[in-house]
């Protein structure tokens, strides 16, 4: 007995040795001095890294070859995964110090790589002319900064969530569309008066009080902070409860779906709701419109599907950006081709041709424009960019999101609002839980 | 008929039928409907591969009136190379796993159940315990390992673990299984001049087939399953594995594939049925005497 007591310490202890070492992430931001602005000799091997299936691969492959032919001597070694997966790898790369030189970077997951100092910030090397952002509008390049104001990417497309409504049935329901700047209460309205008017098995609109977008639009609208310089959040409890009971009157009203049926909502663009022809109005991405627009085409009577900016409010519209752009870690070791990568990306007309605003519209102002104006550009893509220049003119604000937004505030806020609609908590209790969760992991 | 069985089950005081063709009937109905339920998902996936791709997602039914073979042609040639040089990939990487864990696996159980060596329980106790950490606990200070050696965008982080046995789950299950072995046939071998080569090579590993080929079934599924290795290691598309395509089908940024995505699933479904069906003789004898549950 006393044999295999000892033999079972030993084995524990040696594993919690095994296990515990190596994994920690250490703080110091390495980097050599050499080439931080950007300048030096566009040669050898770059490392690029992105999310997206085989058609985006291969629009960003079409570039990266593009950049290759023009830079006689570099070499790009190219991964690709899809968006959960990407980031599963690259937190992977990021504790083992071996990012790649070109890295993928939405604002969302963006101060989780900065509270690590795993970044480079990019302004040197705009002031040294590697990187131009002259064609940016400047509210789109803040998306990129990180809390100390630094740019940390350089966003190159841009995407935005819309409200997007299924026209046929709305013309069935004799609602039509809701009017120019239209607000929250208007937009709850219309849903009700075309419920009642709606096929069987159709609704207004999801369960959708649990969707951290959505949320988001409303606060913007109403003029609110989403987090505070901490990164904690900065809107009221008593907010939060106000949207929670807006949705909750309509799901008990039977104007939103039920709780059960949108857990069975499954994921992508082409098999929502709103593409299946089940739902008036819901919110999608705004590059959602071409691939839903193709799903709901299918069903009976070819129904079509538009896009509209988000409800507005006392603040104006309530229009974010969701940036996706380039970064450089700090222990990338060829600098100069990195930002050489970026900026050809990002503003080379030829470029932009081939990428076609694949993950967002393009942030370059030129290369969306020569888009715009190409004939041969699809009536629902050109609804896409077009309602982007719409919304990038009212000058949306920018959210700086806290390390673990993603992690934390985005999951806790969808279990929160489904325990309400599961009739598990009341909206105050569950708006009481959520601030304490979203607080516990947010920030520091 | 029915009879009270009272001397058999008193405890239960309950009427039972004997009636072999009314047990036999409710078992099967139970069976089959439980068999069906499981199996609806993939026959609804392989259904949905025939259907065009507007319809892919739309019904939970099985029958379409236009069926194609679209997604296959389409989903074969899908992506930066076609599925061939995928499926061949993942053919070498699968079948070294499998070369790898029989060599290093058996040698290692075969030294744990029959010798004699210092430290044996101790050392054992921590191949158990290696098991008790997760995957994700040494992922990044492995990543960092093959890393270092350089082992980048090849085949070797996948394969060469295998053949140091580093799967302990399988080291294991070989040693319960040489223990049940009767050390007679060992003292027989000795008495015959045998040394431990060919005690292990004449007696022990024709005994334990049914634990090679259960283990052999296992690595074959894992290995052909695996995603999270092949992402990390292999970067360049001419060396992805099966799972790497199918991943590279969807896009929740973007737009997916899914008739093509289920397509090539069914195809890369397709060798694992069929070794499952070759290996089920080996499989469940080695299930039934391992105590593998």
């Amino acid at each position: 007995m006393r044999t295999r007591l000892g033999t079972t310490a030993l084995a524990c202890a040696a594993l919690l040795v095994a296990g515990c070492n190596g994994t920690s992430v250490t703080d110091d931001s390495a980097g050599g001095g050499e080439g931080q602005d950007g300048k030096g000799e566009i040669t050898g091997k770059l490392q690029l890294t992105f999310w997206g299936g085989a058609n985006r691969a291969a629009k960003t492959n079409a570039v990266a070859d593009m950049f290759v032919k023009e830079h006689a001597g570099v070499t790009i070694d190219r991964q690709n995964a899809d968006f959960g997966n990407y980031f599963n790898k690259l937190n992977i790369q990021a504790s083992s110090k071996t990012l790649p030189c070109v890295m993928q970077l939405q604002g969302r997951q963006l101060n989780d790589y900065t509270k690590r100092k795993v970044l480079l910030p990019l302004d040197p090397m705009i002031e040294s002319g590697a990187i131009k952002i002259d064609d940016i509008p400047k509210e789109v390049v803040d998306t990129g900064r990180g809390p100390d104001g630094k740019l940390y990417f350089l966003p190159y497309g841009a995407a935005y969530d819309a409200v997007g409504v299924n026209e046929t049935l709305a013309t069935q329901a004799g609602v039509g569309l809701p009017p120019d700047n239209y607000t929250w209460a208007q937009y709850t309205d219309w849903m009700t008066r075309a419920s009642a008017k709606l096929p069987k098995g159709t609704f207004a609109a999801g369960s959708r009080g649990g969707l951290p977008n959505f949320f988001i639009a409303y606060q913007l609208a109403n003029g609110k902070q989403l987090f505070t310089e901490d990164g904690k959040l900065g809107f009221t409890k008593e907010s939060l409860v106000e949207y929670w009971t807006m949705w909750e009157k309509l799901r008990k009203a039977g104007t939103s779906m039920g709780a059960d049926a949108q857990a069975d909502e499954p994921e992508g663009a082409e098999q929502g709701f709103i593409a299946q022809g089940r739902l008036l109005t819901d919110s999608i991405p705004g590059n959602a419109l071409t691939p839903a627009s193709g799903t709901l085409a299918t069903k009976g009577g070819g129904q079509k599907l538009t896009t509209l900016p988000m409800p507005s409010g006392p603040s104006g519209g309530g229009n974010a950006m969701f940036t996706s752009g380039f970064a450089i870690p700090t222990n990338c070791d060829n600098v100069p081709t990195a930002a050489a990568f970026i900026d050809f990306f990002t503003n080379d007309p030829e470029a932009g041709a081939l990428f076609k605003s694949d993950n967002g519209a393009a942030t370059n102002q030129k290369v969306l424009q020569a888009q715009l104006d190409d004939p041969e550009l699809p009536e629902l893509k050109k609804r896409e960019l077009a309602l982007y220049q719409q919304i990038v003119a009212k000058k949306p604000p920018t959210i700086l999101y806290p390390p673990g937004y993603q992690a934390t505030f985005e999951s806790t806020f969808t279990r929160s609002y489904e325990e309400i609609a599961f009739g598990k908590k009341t909206v105050e209790q569950a708006a009481e839980s959520f601030f304490t969760e979203a607080n516990a992991g947010l920030g520091g | 008929m029915t009879t009270v069985s009272i001397t058999a089950r008193p405890l239960l005081g309950r009427r039972r039928t004997r009636n072999p063709l009314v047990i036999g009937l409710v078992r099967h109905a139970v069976l089959i409907a439980v068999l069906l339920v499981m199996l609806y998902p993939v026959v609804w996936m392989v259904a949905a591969s025939f259907r065009p791709t507007a319809e892919v997602m739309n019904s939970l039914g099985l029958l379409s009136r236009n069926y194609t073979l679209d997604n296959y042609r389409n989903g074969w040639s899908a992506g930066q190379l076609d599925f061939s040089r995928y499926f061949l990939n993942s053919i070498a990487i699968t079948a070294l796993s499998i070369a790898g864990n029989l060599f290093a696996c058996s040698l290692t159980a075969y030294a744990f159940a029959r010798l004699e060596f210092p430290l044996k329980r101790v050392l054992f106790g921590l191949l158990l315990g290696t098991m008790l950490l997760p995957y994700h606990v040494t992922l990044v200070p492995q990543y960092i390992l093959f890393n270092e050696l350089a082992w980048m965008n090849t085949y070797l982080p996948l394969v060469v673990p295998k053949w140091l046995g580093a799967e302990a789950f399988f080291i294991f299950l070989m040693v319960q299984f040489i223990r049940t072995l009767p050390r007679e046939l060992d003292d027989a071998a000795r008495i015959d001049g045998c040394g431990h080569w060919r005690t292990f090579s004449r007696i022990v590993i024709p005994l334990s087939l049914p634990a090679i080929g259960t283990t052999a079934l296992f690595t074959f599924i894992n290995s052909w399953n695996d995603f999270l290795g092949p992402l990390l290691y292999l970067n360049r598309p001419e060396l992805w594995t099966v799972s790497l395509g199918l991943n590279s089908f969807l896009d929740v940024t973007g737009e997916s594939a899914y008739g093509s995505l289920f397509a090539m699933s069914t195809l890369a479904l397709a060798p694992i049925v069929g070794f499952f069906l070759v290996a089920q003789k080996l499989l469940i004898e080695g299930v039934a005497t391992t105590g593998l549950k």
